[in-house]
Formats: C-alpha cells, sequence, structure tokens
C-alpha cells in the first residue's frame, strides 16, 4: 500500500472517530440485541434444538450481522462529506490512483466494525460465550466480520455516488434488514414451523453467515455453512467493490 | 520555446447533445501566462477539466510536456497545480493540517510536507489562520488557501480557472503578486481563466479567445488588440467586448459569426 493510500484510509479512521455516530449506533444496536434476547428469551437456550451453546452462542451471531449493518449507514460518509464540500475534487487531482478514494472510506468503515466486533466478542467472553475452536473461533467471526461489512460499505458508498445523497446509503441497510428475520436469527431450524419460512431461509445467504458463526461458537451447525459463507461473502464484497469503483466512475466533476 | 502544452483537434460532446469543443487548436510554450478567454459556455472549463483529467475528451490530443495526460495520469498530477473555480476544502480541517495532507498526498515525507506548509502559509499570509478550520475562514482566505493548494507540490503547469472569484482587492493583489513572481522567477506556466479581464491584461502576455467550442484567436494579447482596433490603444476588457459584440449567434445553425 503506498504512502498516500495509508494516510488516506488513516484519514477515514479519523473522520469516523471525529464522527462516530454511524459506527456507535450499530454497535449499540448489536448490543442492545444481545442484552435483550438473551435475558428476555434466553431461558428457551436449554431446549435440546440449540445445542449446547445455549442462548447466548445462539444469538450472539445476529450482533455481527446487526453491527456491519449500523456502520455500513454511514459507508460514504466521509465519500459524502468530501463531494459536498467539493475537497473531493481536490483529492480526485492528487496523483492517488482514483480507486484508493473510494476503497480508503470503505477500508475505515471495515476497519471500525471488526474494531467493535472484537469489542462484542470480549463482552460475549465475559457473559460465558463459547469458542468452538479457541483463537480460530475468533479470528473466523471477525474474518466473516469484515466480509459481511464489505459487503454492505461497497454497495452503500455505489449507491451513494450514483445518487449523489447521502441518506440512500440506508437503501442496503433496508434491504437487508428483512433478512433477518427470514433466516435463522431467533430459532434454530428445527423450530421454525413454517414450510415457506423454512424454504426462504434456504436462499437468504444471512442464514449462511449465523449459522457459520454459530459453527465457530457452539459448534452446532455443520462445518459446511461456514464454507459456504465465506465463498457467498467473498463473492458478495467482491461485487460489492466492483459496484462502488463503477460508481465512482460515474460521478460528475 | 519549448512547447509545454500542445492541443490538437480536441472535440468534446457531452451527453445531453452539446457541442463543448468543436476542434480545439492550442499551442502554450514553456513559462508562457496564458489567458483563455470566451463567453459563458464558451468552452474554457471544459477544455481545462480535459487538460486536467477530471473528464474525457471524445477525440482530439494533448499533450503536456510531450505526455499525454490520459496514459499518465499519476505523472501529469505531478506536474500540474489546478486551482479551479470552487473552494475544494474540507472544511473539519485547519489549513496547516489540509496543506500538511496536501503535501503527503504528493508523496512529501512528514517534515517535507511541514515545511511546505509553513512556506505557502507565509507566502499566502495566512499565518493568522493557519489554526483555524477552513469552514471559519473569510472567502478571500479560503480562496488563498484554495490557491496554495495547488502549488504544496510545486508544479511546473498552474491552472487557474477563475481563482480571485470572491476575493477582495487586497487578496486579490497579494494573489497576483505571487502568482506573478513563480511565473516570472520559478518559470511556472500560468494557464488562466477569467471574468476579470484587466487581470489577464495586466499579467498575460499569450491569450486565446475561444467562442462556442472553437478558437477564434490565439497569439500575443498586443495582437489581439491591434487586430480589433489597430489605431486605438485599447484595454483588454475593451478589445474583448468590441471583438465579442461583433459576433451574434445565428437562430438557425446556432453558429457565431463575425461581423453581423
Amino acid at each position: 500500500m503506498s504512502t498516500a493510500s495509508k494516510i488516506l484510509v488513516i484519514r477515514g479512521i479519523v473522520k469516523l472517530i471525529k464522527q462516530p455516530a454511524a459506527p456507535l449506533m450499530g454497535f449499540v444496536m448489536s448490543l442492545f440485541f444481545l442484552v435483550v434476547y438473551n435475558a428476555g428469551i434466553g431461558g428457551i437456550g436449554s431446549m435440546s434444538e440449540f445445542g449446547n451453546g445455549g442462548y447466548l452462542a445462539f444469538i450472539f451471531p445476529i450482533t455481527i450481522i446487526s453491527l456491519a449493518m449500523g456502520s455500513s449507514a454511514g459507508a460514504g460518509q466521509t465519500l459524502n462529506a468530501d463531494m459536498q464540500s467539493g475537497y473531493f475534487k481536490r483529492l480526485y487531482l492528487s496523483p492517488t490512483p482514483r480507486w484508493i478514494l473510494v476503497v480508503s472510506p470503505m477500508l475505515a468503515d471495515t476497519l471500525s466494525t471488526v474494531l467493535f466486533s472484537g469489542v462484542l466478542l470480549e463482552i460475549g467472553a465475559i457473559f460465558g460465550l463459547p469458542f468452538q475452536f479457541g483463537f480460530l473461533s475468533i479470528i473466523g467471526i471477525l474474518l466473516i466480520s469484515m466480509l459481511w461489512s464489505i459487503t454492505l460499505c461497497g454497495f452503500s458508498a455505489g449507491i451513494m455516488l450514483r445518487t449523489g445523497q447521502h441518506q440512500s446509503a440506508a437503501i442496503v441497510t433496508n434491504a437487508v434488514f428483512p433478512l433477518i428475520f427470514l433466516s435463522t436469527t431467533f430459532l434454530p431450524r428445527e423450530l421454525i414451523s413454517s414450510k415457506w419460512l423454512l424454504a426462504v431461509s434456504w436462499g437468504n445467504p444471512v442464514t449462511y453467515i449465523l449459522e457459520a458463526n454459530r459453527y465457530l461458537l457452539a459448534g452446532t451447525s455443520p462445518a459446511s455453512f461456514f464454507y459456504i459463507s465465506i465463498i457467498i461473502l467473498i463473492t458478495t464484497s467482491t461485487l460489492s467493490i466492483i459496484f462502488a469503483l463503477s460508481s465512482a466512475r460515474k460521478i460528475k466533476i | 520555446m519549448i512547447i509545454e502544452i500542445q492541443v490538437k483537434n480536441l472535440k468534446k460532446k457531452y451527453r445531453n447533445g452539446t457541442e463543448a469543443l468543436k476542434g480545439i487548436d492550442l499551442e502554450i510554450k514553456k513559462g508562457q501566462f496564458f489567458a483563455l478567454l470566451g463567453p459563458n459556455g464558451a468552452g474554457k472549463s471544459t477544455l481545462l477539466k480535459i487538460m486536467t483529467t477530471l473528464i474525457k475528451k471524445d477525440s482530439g490530443e494533448i499533450f503536456i510536456d510531450g505526455i499525454n495526460p490520459e496514459n499518465n495520469f499519476s505523472q501529469i498530477q505531478r506536474y500540474i497545480g489546478v486551482a479551479s473555480q470552487e473552494n475544494e476544502l474540507d472544511p473539519n480541517e485547519t489549513t496547516e493540517a489540509i496543506l500538511k495532507f496536501q503535501g503527503r498526498l504528493f508523496g512529501m515525507t512528514k517534515k517535507q510536507a511541514a515545511t511546505r506548509a509553513d512556506e505557502l502559509i507565509e507566502m499566502f499570509q495566512l499565518v493568522s489562520e493557519r489554526h483555524k478550520k477552513t469552514a471559519a475562514l473569510s472567502g478571500g482566505n479560503k480562496r488563498r488557501l484554495h490557491c496554495a493548494l495547488a502549488l504544496v507540490h510545486k508544479p511546473k503547469v498552474l491552472f487557474l480557472d477563475e481563482p480571485t472569484v470572491g476575493m477582495d482587492p487586497l487578496a486579490r493583489h497579494t494573489f497576483w503578486k505571487t502568482i506573478s513572481a513563480l511565473n516570472k522567477f520559478d518559470k511556472v506556466t500560468i494557464l488562466l481563466t477569467t471574468q476579470y479581464l484587466e487581470e489577464a491584461d495586466k499579467y498575460a502576455s499569450q491569450m486565446a479567445m475561444i467562442i462556442d467550442g472553437k478558437i477564434h484567436f490565439a497569439g500575443d494579447v498586443a495582437d489581439f488588440k491591434k487586430m480589433v482596433q489597430p489605431d486605438e490603444n485599447l484595454s483588454l476588457e475593451d478589445s474583448y467586448l468590441s471583438y465579442a459584440k461583433s459576433f451574434t449567434k445565428t437562430e438557425n445553425n446556432q453558429q457565431y459569426e463575425y461581423g453581423k
């Protein structure tokens, strides 16, 4: 990574620290999910369908999902601010490769998501969250968090660049939100009685991400979910980067 | 004299059908102070945007110091400096921080960037504004900082697109003193577009008149004045007005014609 690229990523991180509303909102939302659901319906975790990880290990993956969703609403925040102020043009006239101008704020958003994922894992560990494969489980969850964040940030930034409106970055969050309820977020497949919901959950990428996390935490899902989710996330994150970069080419200077 | 900027048969048509450039040919030599003049919508900004790699041409060729900007974008950005019409500032950064960051973007070390920032703060008389956020600067100081940013990497060619809009007379005086010194002593080639013709008259030695996407005159400012009114010693503004008024846009073919 060139010096210019590094300082652009650092600038994106500093901007997030100075204006932390979006990542903090994602973190608070995730913590809220974790605490409220575990406190409210954590008792059902003793049912055999939840495996031996308890409800905490079952519900924890949604915090990873929602964390990136919160942060991605802020994706493009730096980009948008730069475009509104005209500073993006100044950056555009530097020798820095132009794709870095788009990717660097995305990287900053992703780094912040991974950082907060680490904090959530620590909080979970304090409350007894199991890690089936020890440190490797942590690495695996952070990897999933990173790829999921890139996916959401890329699409959010791309839409923002195309529409020129920062608010439109929330379209991605709004689109993903229903997917949470159409998957195995709150109950394992064995307890989902509706056949259509069960069928939809199989075609829902969020299901695979949740189950991959559960495999890493309590080993309650097969390893295949982890591999499938990694393939899905690599594909979606690649597509989102391509989308963001192609959107950057359409910016009117 | 060595050619610094060479433009050959440059054409650009926007998606909305506007033919902004209809085959521009232009040569600017090293160290010249060149004014690109013309009415609003004539194609000046489009030409500058293409030269500075902000937008792409449809056809034709451009060379800056013999380099094709489209194929050597990074190299060209190090060679040129651009100060456009709008202030392109990060409102949340201080004057000093934004200058240092600009230096770092151009590959300077932290120390080099800090030294250069100090030089430019002195040069553009922004010492008292050093620690102020750019959002808190006056309009004139914003323009000065904006122009200082274009000079951080010591460009060999400086594109100035309406650079003094919003500056008070004192700020304009300071600005032109700095720019003309760069041209005179550092041999920086200047390409200026402006509607303040007294500025072009005072500082530019060469000019081009662009109307409706075509170059109508290119050469010495003095020659342009002579061409318009051989017997009188007119200012550039008077010559420009006299020349521009002699053009009328015909209703049907949307062409400008001289002498109607």
